[in-house]
């Protein structure tokens, strides 16, 4: 195993250079660029976008700003002044000796601007994809057992709703419902904040932190609950037809632990393969969420630097998104083996 | 085996949901992405908290006490440097926390605010030399300090100057290539040399994007864009930045130095960043924001019955939306060597202004708040060139696109080149209308209507949206307009400030038509128009008035673009909010000092 997720992790490496190659071609070479418009009702002279060029980097060739961007040019002498000679040597490190660079909008270091705005995705869609899946997993589990109960029918409906369901849409249902219409019968206050991670200038509590949470998760786990309680109820529909399961009811097993010891752990091993297929979603967030409910996170973060062509950020988000993608198909792939005996990599 | 899957897929699940429950811990903090205390930061909380609650916001801020308001904008803004990005909502926050030489009001009237006086020729603090060139003598108020203590002084806007024209890390202001250099009298009093006349030598370091640095403060060799003061600025501006939560809320404390005895009126003020337009306008009729800054024309006319709500809107505006006409052909920019094949007549050009129903469009899209615009010089101070309004005449259109050539030959709706100067007999009067897709519905809609217009006369449009930053990249990047790949643009576009010269000169000056040397896109070169616009930089005022009312008739006749109607400038504010005036010259914190709070 370990010499297979050794093997894993090396092609991995690869496959991160030809992405990353990948990348910053489809982001530099689309039509457009960071400094459209720059001037526009100002009596700019060209010699000044050039300056402006040179400081963000932009005035070189598109291969040689990939070399910058990989390793830096901290290693030779750049043209500071604009008059055409190397002056001093660069400032920029590269991405493999962990810098980004530096937003284009904000002149932050781009790492920075990640940062802030990761654990806040992390925070929102852990709680999201766990709520959906505590919810989940009763219900699928329910519908298999139950199959073709009105139950189950309901919760058939409910899915596919719930799969159908714009989150942003849903998303502005609950904010009339429970910020403009519902009030807090003691303060009159909207009965849920509109949006943020908590009450600024309030001290910190758990409450105030679940209150801000609940529309946001509520938009954001509708899909996911139905995605993953219909993935169960067809997991656990496969595992109630096997053998062994006819096997324990005849050796006299009760069948709720027939269903639950040992249909339910087998059907849940898929459902493990495919949380750890989901996990880039943790990293990534979700854009319509974050921007209606005002979550300053890494989906909002992007949008915003595809808007404003912010190549360095959009960059880093896809590289961490690239990253995360091929490690949570490895992390599947070990988990499978671990946790299902019958699977050897060699 | 079983039981051995079980108990691993528990674990697994476990050491997920651990891992979720760690990562939650990671959620940020309330002082996350903090800023560091400014020096007087004690005294400005002291000051804070010893003010009384504040009704309407408590539902988003208990935990704020005095007099404390909400502003919504949606997004953050990218420093406290306006120069850099423009974005507007920079601007915002740097009026707030600091001040540059001078500043104008919505009437688009120059007052002093760190100078003592406006340097003029008339107090002998401007002269001209017999080469042309200028010099202003500019006087610092000497009672103006940073938050710190230290004094502003003259050192301060040298090291401001420098800092901008700085080839390795300075940035660009309009007028700054006129400039020579600035050299320090006294600690409060320095001289200004420009290379010739620049009309607008009064907001070259003031206005809506230009404030003075703290040379003590900031550091010169972390650059104008980038320097940390950028985004931790001291304050010499009615507020001090307290707090930033990059991504979701500014705070700002009122600077108990600043040098307007009893001002700010308001303790402290939080900036939020709601990046979703409907939830900004919901905050608004809940009370839980007091000003949404560039309400749009469909927020104006959604809060306008709202009775928490006022909407300030400027006397006039900046922003004209108007017809870019390429007389280029397509995918060129020598108008002379390859005549556009639909525009080149100036009677076509009459004609589509002619199909065009204004009062239409803006009654039917913007809400009514459109207002008509056919000349550059429709603001004050000059706006006084009586260029009568164009008249919506299809009728008038249509013969005109006969006189020159245009004929609806084979009886489809569509009009074919009979005779016209600079397409082929036959070629179908049929071009792609582009505009940019971030301005959202109201733009779409015009371009649509506008589209529905010109069929009326027998012109075909193929409706396009790009994004603004594939309009308006350079050459290099495959730009639409430095390029000439169009026929006809719509957007809105205006200057900034209470001078057109800089506006008219990049737009239509002939200098401006090669590629990424401005934006005479249109390609439109005029001897006539350069001789005019040379005879505007000048300080006398008469001669300019006539100029310019020289150069809206020579534009009204050529029309080389098409004005149609500006857009609102406006600022919704609740109705315990005093003192909030919007302003087309600046943003709407420019008189944030001046703001109060009704208890």
């Amino acid at each position: 195993m370990a010499q297979y997720v050794v093997r894993r992790l090396m092609q991995a490496v690869v496959i991160m250079f030809l992405l990353s190659i990948l990348f910053f071609a489809l982001v530099n070479l689309a039509p457009g660029g960071p400094l459209a418009g720059y001037g526009q009702a100002r009596r700019i002279p060209p010699e000044r976008i050039a300056i402006l060029k040179r400081q963000l980097g932009l005035d070189k060739p598109i291969p040689f700003q990939f070399v910058v961007w990989l390793i830096g040019n901290d290693w030779m002498n750049v043209d500071m002044n604009g008059d055409g000679l190397p002056d001093s040597p660069g400032t920029r490190h590269g991405v493999l000796r962990g810098d980004f660079g530096y937003s284009f909008r904000s002149r932050q270091p781009v790492l920075d601007e990640i940062f802030i705005r990761l654990p806040n995705t992390i925070y929102l869609m852990s709680v999201t994809m766990l709520v959906a899946l505590v919810i989940a997993i009763p219900i699928g589990v329910i519908s298999a057992i139950k199959q073709y109960s009105l139950f189950d029918i309901a919760v058939t409906t409910f899915a596919f709703a719930g799969q159908a369901l714009p989150d942003f849409w849903l998303g502005l249902i609950l904010i009339i419902i429970f910020y403009v219409w519902l009030k807090n019968p003691v303060t009159g206050d909207p009965l849920l904040p509109v949006g943020g991670i908590y009450t600024i200038g309030a001290p910190f509590s758990i409450v105030d932190r679940v209150a801000h949470l609940i529309m946001p998760v509520t938009a954001g786990a509708l899909g996911w609950l139905a995605w993953y309680s219909r993935f169960l109820r067809s997991s656990m529909l496969d595992v109630i037809n096997q053998d062994y399961l006819r096997t324990a009811r005849a050796k006299g097993l009760s069948e709720g632990k027939v269903m639950f010891k040992h249909a339910l752990r087998n059907a849940l091993i898929p459902l493990v393969t495919l949380l750890a297929l989901d996990l880039p979603y943790i990293f990534g967030g979700a854009v319509f969420i974050e921007m209606l409910f005002s979550w300053p996170g890494m989906g909002l973060l992007y949008y915003q630097a595809a808007l404003q062509r912010d190549y360095p950020i959009l960059m880093a988000v896809l590289i961490i998104g690239g990253i995360s993608i091929i490690l949570s198909n490895l992390l599947a792939d070990v988990l499978y083996a671990y946790l299902d005996p019958r699977i050897r990599y060699s | 085996m079983g039981k051995k899957i079980f108990f691993n897929g528990i674990s697994v699940i476990c050491f997920l949901v651990l891992l979720i429950v760690v990562l939650t811990g990671c959620s940020p903090s309330q002082s996350a992405g903090n800023v560091p205390t400014q020096p007087t930061k004690a005294e400005s909380t002291q000051s804070t908290n010893s003010s009384t609650a504040v009704p309407g916001v408590t539902s988003t801020s208990p935990g704020i006490e005095g007099s404390a308001i909400t502003i919504v904008i949606p997004e953050d803004p990218p420093s406290f440097n306006a120069v850099i990005s423009d974005s507007g909502y920079d601007a915002l926050v740097m009026h707030m926390v600091m001040l540059g030489l001078t500043a104008i009001d919505p009437g688009g009237k120059v007052y002093p605010v760190l100078a003592a006086e406006l340097p003029s020729q008339e107090n002998g603090a401007v002269t001209i030399d017999k080469d042309g060139k200028m010099d202003v003598t500019w006087k610092l108020r000497s009672d103006v300090t940073w938050s710190d203590g230290t004094a502003v002084t003259v050192d301060d806007v040298i090291f401001t100057y420098s800092a901008i024209i700085d080839a390795k890390t300075g940035s660009w202001i309009p007028g700054i290539d006129l400039v020579t250099g600035v050299d320090k009298i006294d600690k409060y009093q320095f001289v200004v040399h420009f290379s010739s006349v620049y009309p607008s030598f009064l907001t070259l370091f003031g206005n809506r994007q230009v404030v003075i640095w703290p040379s003590h403060y900031c550091k010169a060799e972390q650059g104008f864009q980038s320097w940390d003061c950028g985004r931790k600025p001291l304050s010499d501006g009615p507020f001090m930045l307290d707090e930033w939560v990059t991504g979701d809320h500014l705070i700002f404390v009122r600077n108990p130095k600043f040098y307007e005895t009893g001002k700010p009126g308001i303790d402290k003020v939080i900036v939020k960043i709601i990046p979703d337009p409907t939830v900004r306008e919901t905050m608004m009729r809940q009370g839980d924001a007091d000003l949404l800054m560039w309400a749009t024309e469909q927020v104006a006319d959604n809060l306008k019955n709202d009775t928490n709500v006022k909407v300030s809107i400027s006397p006039s505006s900046r922003f004209v939306m108007r017809l870019f006409i390429n007389l280029a052909a397509k995918d060129s920019t020598d108008a002379a060597a390859n005549p556009n094949p639909f525009f080149t007549d100036v009677r076509v050009r009459q004609a589509i202004r002619a199909a065009i129903d204004v009062d239409t469009i803006s009654n039917s899209v913007w809400h009514g708040f459109a207002v008509p615009v056919w000349t550059e010089f429709f603001r004050p101070p000059y706006n006084q060139c009586n260029i009568p309004r164009p008249k919506f005449d299809p009728e008038a259109a249509k013969s005109l696109l006969e006189q020159a050539g245009w004929i609806d030959i084979d009886g489809d709706g569509i009009r074919e080149c009979k005779g016209c100067k600079t397409a082929k007999d036959g070629e179908k009067f049929k071009f792609e209308l582009i505009t940019y897709s971030e301005y959202g519905e109201p733009l779409t809609l015009t371009q649509q209507l506008i589209g529905e217009m010109l069929k009326n006369i027998g012109i075909q449009t193929d409706l396009l949206e790009v994004q603004g930053s594939i309009m308006w990249a350079d050459t290099a990047s495959g730009g639409i307009e430095q390029t000439g790949n169009f026929n006809m643009d719509l957007y809105d576009d205006g200057y900034a400030g209470n001078d057109p010269t800089d506006f008219i000169w990049q737009y239509y000056n002939s200098a401006s038509a090669t590629p990424d040397n401005g934006w005479n896109i249109g390609r439109w070169v005029n001897p006539q128009l350069d001789d005019l616009l040379n005879q505007a930089y000048t300080l006398d005022e008469p001669i300019r008035q006539k100029t310019f009312c020289d150069i809206a008739k020579l534009l009204d006749e050529q029309l080389p673009q098409i004005l149609l109607f500006s857009t609102l400038n406006a600022d919704a504010f609740s109705t315990r909010l005093k003192g909030v005036e919007a302003n087309v010259n600046s943003v709407v914190s420019w008189n944030a000092a001046d703001w109060t709070i009704i208890k």
